[in-house]
């Protein structure tokens, strides 16, 4: 009795084998490995035409302390530079507005949207989180997050239980965060519908004097420029979100959740205005807006993924609505498709429709009552956007991942039923906003 | 089988290096640290340190390993597996990892080695005596017994009501190549011997005398005295049981048992020792020759390995 032919390759087979079965099954070094950090970093632009850009870097670092025990740290830094929309409308004259900071002014050309052309700020973020199993079927997450802009300050925290039901096919979720916000507004904090001031000066010289960034002007302008402006400003809000992830089949995951969120105190942006206008469309004086100090929303988010034999299929869509009257809706979609195994493909699509806050107006008629609220910001009115994009990704053999996002994005404000008096009818009073958005991420 | 009471290490120092013992899978296991060039015999505490936590790690390992694969556990998967009444079981990566080798084991030899074959031990007892099963018995059990019958795949394992795993020939020599490699991280500038009941494993050469010389407990039941053994780098395995045998009629029956008949191979040496590249290897060398009956010497001869057998 002998083995067959090939017999004297048996050491040598099992050579191969035991040396298979000792390297990739090494309880101990996949823990090690198990116990790295793991970092996710993203480079991002975002440019509007002839508005604001964007330059944001994050860096987030997970470690998985054994036993789904999980660290997530994140790091966000935001530069921002350009100009917004301040709500105001055009007018078929050079138009002259004051500084958020109260010191100087700018012009805008006949004709021309009025944009904040100081709007520059950085934003940095720090997030954290810790994700535990809380028991067979529960886990816990709890997390803290924080962020600073030269006038705002956001403190929040969080919390959320998950539990699984149905041999995991069921998982139920509630999650609880407060949000603590604080405004110190440049120049103080304009008084609602307050008028803006004239500016004392315009000058080719005082361009210089505001490329100096919002620190110089702060400090020394603060209290002299708007003596009786008031300080910061706050916001509590808390959120409540119910989830539902149902495993369909073995292919199909689907979700459901619904959300409410309140918030309490300034819901201003110190920096809007609103034009109050005669019967010919002419400026007579130029307002700070002035919203609600109170506002609820809900909504409710249903999303659906399905994995194919070469990729995975997502769509999702979002019902929102808050008692400004706000309502939106937005679909969208994703289809992943993997070109080899270790490389993919992404189209993006999102479709995006919102109506007008009940106090949204695009600007303030002169012989009628001056209400209470009003608001000129576009981002409060009748619109609809969209979004389509395109993710390649790549992972590579040593375990790293690298992709790149590329995106155009365009909003499209509508007129919600305004009637355009005298020359605003001429007047393009809803330009569209383009922006392109590049994305570099790298995993490792 | 080591109950939890006995779950202790210790350690020594020798002339030339540190001992860590303990016990695991029923013997006796040791953990050889190479010192030599750095034995000036001072309390090198930090040296000490390194070698408990090493020695700590390995019997970690090894006590993970039986308490994992252990047959005589009630609380593991193999015991999951094997009352599973032809209901699938889910296995984890290793688990699929460690199946797979002995599938490719019984496929090299061609159904000679056969993880479920294990219940023929049962009724075979190599006590010296001449109590053989009977042929009804031993038909019993040939039928739950059959490797190709075994569904595996990387998710699961399914087996047909009545078959039962056994682990045996695999574990310990798994669990030295494991601890080696435990080894191999925390002390890479060491010779460590890794020795668990007979079989063996070093980490590299030694740093003055190029091998570890150790003692086995001879094959020979005749012998009184151990058998030594150099080794300087690899694995090293011994199969078979010089004690163990039924005679019967003039007919010595080994206790290596083939899942074909039923029955002991015949003509088989009492034991192989083999030097291989790492411990299971060896170990599965070892097994295979045996298996082979008459032909293990020219067996071993084609596979130009280093071996030691006995008759």
């Amino acid at each position: 009795m002998q083995l067959d032919n090939s017999s004297t390759n048996i050491a040598a087979s099992l050579a191969l084998a035991t040396c298979t079965l000792l390297g990739s099954t090494p309880a101990l070094a996949n823990e090690s490995v198990d116990n790295e950090w793991r970092f996710d970093t993203a480079i991002l632009y975002y440019g509007e035409t002839d508005r604001v850009s964007l330059v944001e870097g994050v860096i987030s670092a997970t470690k998985d302390f054994g036993d789904d025990h999980i660290f997530n740290g994140k790091l966000t830094y935001d530069g921002l530079t350009g100009a917004s929309a301040t709500g105001a409308v055009p007018q078929d004259t050079v138009q002259t507005f004051s500084r958020p900071s109260g010191h100087g002014g700018y012009a805008v050309a006949a004709g021309e949207l009025p944009l904040d052309d100081t709007f520059r700020d950085s934003r940095v973020q720090l997030n954290a989180q810790w994700t535990q199993p809380l028991g067979d079927n529960l886990r816990g997450s709890a997390g803290v997050h924080a962020s600073k802009e030269y006038d705002y300050l956001s403190l929040g925290m969080n919390g959320s239980l998950a539990q699984d039901f149905d041999q995991k096919n069921t998982t139920l979720s509630l999650g609880l965060s407060y949000q603590f916000d604080q405004i110190d507004p440049v120049g103080g904090t304009p008084e609602r519908l307050g008028i803006m001031p004239i500016p004392t000066y315009i000058g080719d010289d005082y361009d210089d004097d505001h490329d100096d960034d919002y620190d110089d002007d702060h400090d020394d302008d603060h209290d002299n420029a708007y003596p009786d402006r008031n300080g910061t400003q706050n916001k509590d809000t808390v959120d409540v979100l119910l989830g539902l992830t149902q495993i369909i089949n073995r292919r199909t995951i689907m979700q459901l959740n619904y959300g409410v969120s309140v918030s309490d105190g300034y819901l201003n942006d110190p920096y809007k205005l609103v034009s109050v206008v005669n019967d010919l469309g002419q400026t007579q004086q130029t307002l700070f807006e002035s919203r609600p100090d109170q506002r609820t929303k809900h909504n409710v988010y249903w999303q659906t993924k399905y994995a194919m034999d070469s990729g995975v299929f997502d769509i999702s869509y979002r019902y929102a609505t808050d008692d400004w009257d706000i309502t939106s809706h937005t679909l969208e979609s994703r289809l992943r498709f993997n070109i080899t195994d270790n490389s993919y493909l992404q189209p993006h699509i999102r479709i995006y429709q919102q109506t007008a806050a009940e106090f949204y107006q695009p600007f303030i008629l002169d012989d009628s009552p001056l209400p209470t609220f009003a608001s000129a910001d576009y981002r409060l009115g009748e619109m609809d956007a969209y979004t389509v994009g395109l993710k390649y990704g790549q992972q590579l053999d040593n375990g790293d991942a690298w992709a790149v996002r590329m995106e155009y994005y365009q909003q499209n404000p509508k007129n919600a039923g305004f009637d355009e008096p005298g020359q605003l009818a001429d007047l393009d009073l809803y330009p569209s906003v383009k922006a392109m958005m590049v994305q570099f991420n790298y995993q490792f | 089988m080591s109950s939890t009471l006995t779950r202790e290490i210790n350690i020594e120092q020798r002339q030339d290096h540190l001992c860590g013992y303990f016990q695991a899978m029923a013997s006796p296991c040791e953990v050889l640290i190479d010192i030599a060039e750095s034995s000036d015999i001072s309390p090198r505490h930090s040296l000490w340190d390194e070698a408990y936590k090493l020695v700590s790690a390995i019997a970690e390992e090894a006590w993970r390993i039986e308490d994992k694969y252990s047959r005589y556990r009630d609380d593991n998967i193999i015991y999951e597996i094997n009352h599973a009444r032809g209901r699938r079981v889910e296995i984890d990566s290793e688990t699929f990892e460690l199946l797979n080798l002995a599938n490719t084991c019984y496929e090299l030899s061609q159904g000679r080695f056969d993880i479920t074959s294990g219940i023929l031990g049962k009724v075979w007892q190599f006590d010296g005596s001449d109590n053989l099963p009977s042929q009804s018995v031993i038909d019993a059990c040939l039928a739950c017994i059959g490797w190709h019958h075994v569904t595996l795949n990387e998710k699961y394992i399914h087996l047909l009501p009545g078959f039962a795993l056994d682990l045996g020939g695999i574990g310990k020599e798994y669990a030295v190549d494991k601890c080696i490699q435990i080894a191999r991280q925390q002390l890479p500038d060491f010779s460590v011997l890794i020795n668990f009941g007979g079989d063996i494993s070093v980490t590299q050469p030694r740093k003055t005398l190029p091998y570890w010389q150790v003692g086995i407990e001879h094959p020979n039941p005749e012998e009184q005295t151990q058998m030594m053994v150099k080794i300087a780098q690899g694995g090293l395995a011994t199969s078979g049981d010089a004690k163990r045998y039924l005679l019967k009629d003039g007919v010595r029956y080994g206790h290596v048992l083939s899942p074909h008949t039923g029955y002991p191979v015949m003509d088989a040496p009492r034991s192989v020792t083999v030097a291989g590249e790492n411990c299971t290897q060896a170990g599965l060398l070892a097994t295979l020759a045996l298996l082979q009956g008459a032909g293990a010497e020219s067996f071993l001869k084609d596979q130009k390995i280093t071996h030691w057998c006995l008759r």
